[in-house]
């Protein structure tokens, strides 16, 4: 076989995954343009993520002593800042702090929320009534205060930034899962399943939750964007996360001193591919919830 | 119910509350590995020096008598010193909090004053260009970090423009603070004639008000437009509608019907945007009770965090009860509860 066959063959074989994806995506398009382009801006930030070491021209935490400070240049495009590092490439492999923290927050919160939700809704009595009053406790406190609260009192690492937000996460999925439980509960297919002798435990996780779990899932999008801000900005204050980690709040806070001399680079890139991530994961939150209820949903 | 029984209720189911608030900061900021002492004592204390510092503070004492003593104090009004300032906390807080509320009225008044009129304008034609391009800005409001946006605006507005003073504290050390009154520098300088000191505590002011109002508005226009949305589509406007009474008239009916939920709605935004300003007053400098926080916080300081934590849970528990108030002269025929 020639070599011009085999290229052939296989953008052959490409070409009919991508059109088979494009096409998926013109359909998910239509439904919802938001989400759409929420999640293209997601994957931008995952290849970014993913290949950040194929794309990053110098290394995130290799200090240049004779290039400290520089403005954006051909050599290095975001310019370096107050430790002569690189911020280019500081802010691809921030990606991976975005993706590394609120992915596992979220399925976290998932973990603990959902089935503390089921419970307390099918159960309800005084250990439903407890847990509600105590979720309304926690929420007299503003999310930022109490996240920097608990992670300044538990020990500040990565990994203990993830657990404190995924816990702090749960009672939003607790509520909503709750809710729908409330209403499920006296249904026809579950007063069957009682009655065909079912212990609790089959009828919370088999009966109920599939059909409790889809409020709860369109809400992973928008509580990921709350994961990556809450962790950017305690990082921001210097909790959690510490400079010089390419992490983009601490990055923001190494240049804050620098914004006043008029050093602009070193803080504007980490924040703008913030806003961009926390945008995109807003945007797919939106337009979940455009394709759960018909009634939001755009373009109708 | 009569006004004073009201008041007399709301104040007996909020205490359980207010203890509760206070028993969980008392137990997060000892359970946890923050350690006053070590940094009180310094890197060169010896082990005698630790324990006369631990014992000065009380914290060679069992957990429950110190909670039970703080509480005893607590109830007298007594919040205790501030082991970093070494002045009492209720001192501290006191002086502090009109510097934040003074931010915070005209960052989330500005917020509503812009957020309502667009919502509305929003919800009177759903998906409109009008209703899209508000929808994505407000997302856009949603996803910009408060600090990172504060820090931009000083860069514009001070470094490249030299229209905003410098971002460090409420007025120019150059000009005479004025008598204090009320602890606002604006309001002080313009009751007391002093024109230098209100001016220049004004343009202080306009980067961070700018900024919370700008984070503020989002969510406004948001749950603005959806509570007219849902106005527009209830009976009694569609009777309205039916009716043949002009648009003028349908409108003020949808006005005044979503004047609770988004008055509602703006008092819960109020408490929930106290995190929001600590984080400009950390990048203002601006030396409020936000700031006050975070400091206690990250450096440990245990009275000064309960005492700020206290102050957080009575302020949302006292805008909770303005809002009730308002919401029933607005609309008398809700029952005070």
């Amino acid at each position: 076989m020639s070599d011009a066959t085999r290229t052939e063959i296989a953008t052959d074989t490409q070409q009919g995954w991508s059109t088979r994806a494009r096409n998926r995506f013109i359909g998910v398009f239509r439904l919802s343009p938001t989400a759409a382009i929420g999640l293209l801006i997601i994957l931008f930030f995952a290849v970014l993520a993913l290949f950040s070491s194929w794309i990053m021209p110098h290394d995130p935490v290799a200090a240049y002593t004779d290039r400290v400070l520089q403005p954006p240049s051909a050599e290095h495009w975001f310019g370096t800042d107050g430790n002569g590092m690189d911020v280019f490439s500081r802010v691809i492999y921030g990606a991976k702090f975005g993706f590394g923290i609120a992915i596992p927050a979220v399925l976290l919160s998932l973990v603990i929320g959902v089935p503390v939700g089921l419970i307390a809704g099918y159960r309800g009595g005084l250990l439903d009534e407890v847990l509600m009053r105590f979720f309304d406790g926690l929420r007299v406190f503003p999310s930022i205060i109490l996240a920097l609260a608990v992670v300044a009192a538990t020990g500040q690492s990565l990994l203990n930034v993830i657990l404190v937000l995924g816990f702090l996460d749960s009672p939003v999925f607790a509520r909503v899962v709750r809710a729908e439980v409330l209403a499920l509960r006296s249904s026809n297919f579950v007063e069957s399943a009682v009655a065909a002798g079912n212990p609790t435990w089959r009828i919370l996780f088999v009966h109920l939750l599939p059909n409790a779990i889809q409020g709860a899932m369109a809400q992973t999008a928008v509580r990921a964007a709350w994961a990556v801000r809450i962790s950017a900005t305690l990082a921001f204050l210097g909790v959690g996360i510490q400079a010089p980690t390419p992490e983009w709040g601490a990055m923001i806070r190494q240049g804050a001193e620098f914004m006043i001399s008029g050093q602009w680079w070193v803080a504007l890139y980490p924040g703008l591919a913030l806003i961009f991530l926390v945008f995109g994961l807003n945007l797919l939150g939106d337009g979940f919830r455009d394709l759960m209820d018909p009634r939001h949903r755009s373009g109708s | 119910m009569s006004f004073h029984r009201f008041l007399l209720r709301r104040a007996i189911m909020v205490l359980p509350l207010l203890i509760g608030v206070v028993f969980i900061t008392f137990m997060l900021v000892r359970i946890g590995g923050l350690d006053p002492v070590g940094k009180l004592a310094g890197p060169t204390a010896t082990q005698a020096e630790f324990d006369s510092i631990r014992e000065n503070l009380g914290l060679d004492q069992p957990l429950w008598q110190q909670f039970a003593i703080y509480l005893g104090n607590v109830a007298q009004g007594d919040l205790g010193e501030s082991w970093l300032s070494n002045r009492p906390v209720l001192t501290d807080i006191r002086e502090r909090a009109i510097i934040s509320l003074e931010l915070l009225f005209w960052g989330v008044g500005i917020g509503a004053l812009v957020g309502i009129p667009i919502g509305l304008r929003a919800a009177f034609r759903p998906n409109g260009r009008f209703d899209q391009v508000t929808r994505v800005l407000s997302l856009l409001g949603f996803s910009i970090p408060t600090y990172w946006l504060g820090l931009v605006m000083i860069f514009v507005f001070f470094y490249l423009l030299g229209w905003a003073p410098p971002a460090i504290g409420r007025m120019s050390l150059l000009v005479m603070t004025p008598e204090p009154i009320t602890g606002s520098y604006l309001i002080d300088g313009l009751l007391t004639a002093n024109w230098d000191a209100a001016w220049s505590a004004a343009s202080h002011l306009v980067l961070p008000v700018i900024c919370l109002a700008i984070v503020s508005a989002a969510p406004i226009i948001k749950q603005t437009r959806a509570i007219a949305i849902e106005v527009l589509a209830s009976d009694t406007v569609r009777y309205a509608h039916a009716c043949g009474l002009p648009e003028k008239t349908v409108r003020k009916l949808v006005l005044r019907n979503s004047a609770v939920p988004v008055l509602t709605f703006v008092g819960t935004e109020v408490t929930g945007l106290v995190g929001t300003m600590s984080l400009i007053e950390y990048v203002f400098a601006w030396g409020g009770l936000g700031q006050y926080g975070l400091n206690a916080i990250i450096s440990g300081d245990f009275t000064a965090v309960q005492g700020y934590v206290l102050a957080l849970a009575l302020f949302s528990v006292v805008v909770f009860l303005v809002i009730d108030i308002v919401v029933h002269l607005i609309e008398p025929r809700s029952e005070l509860s």
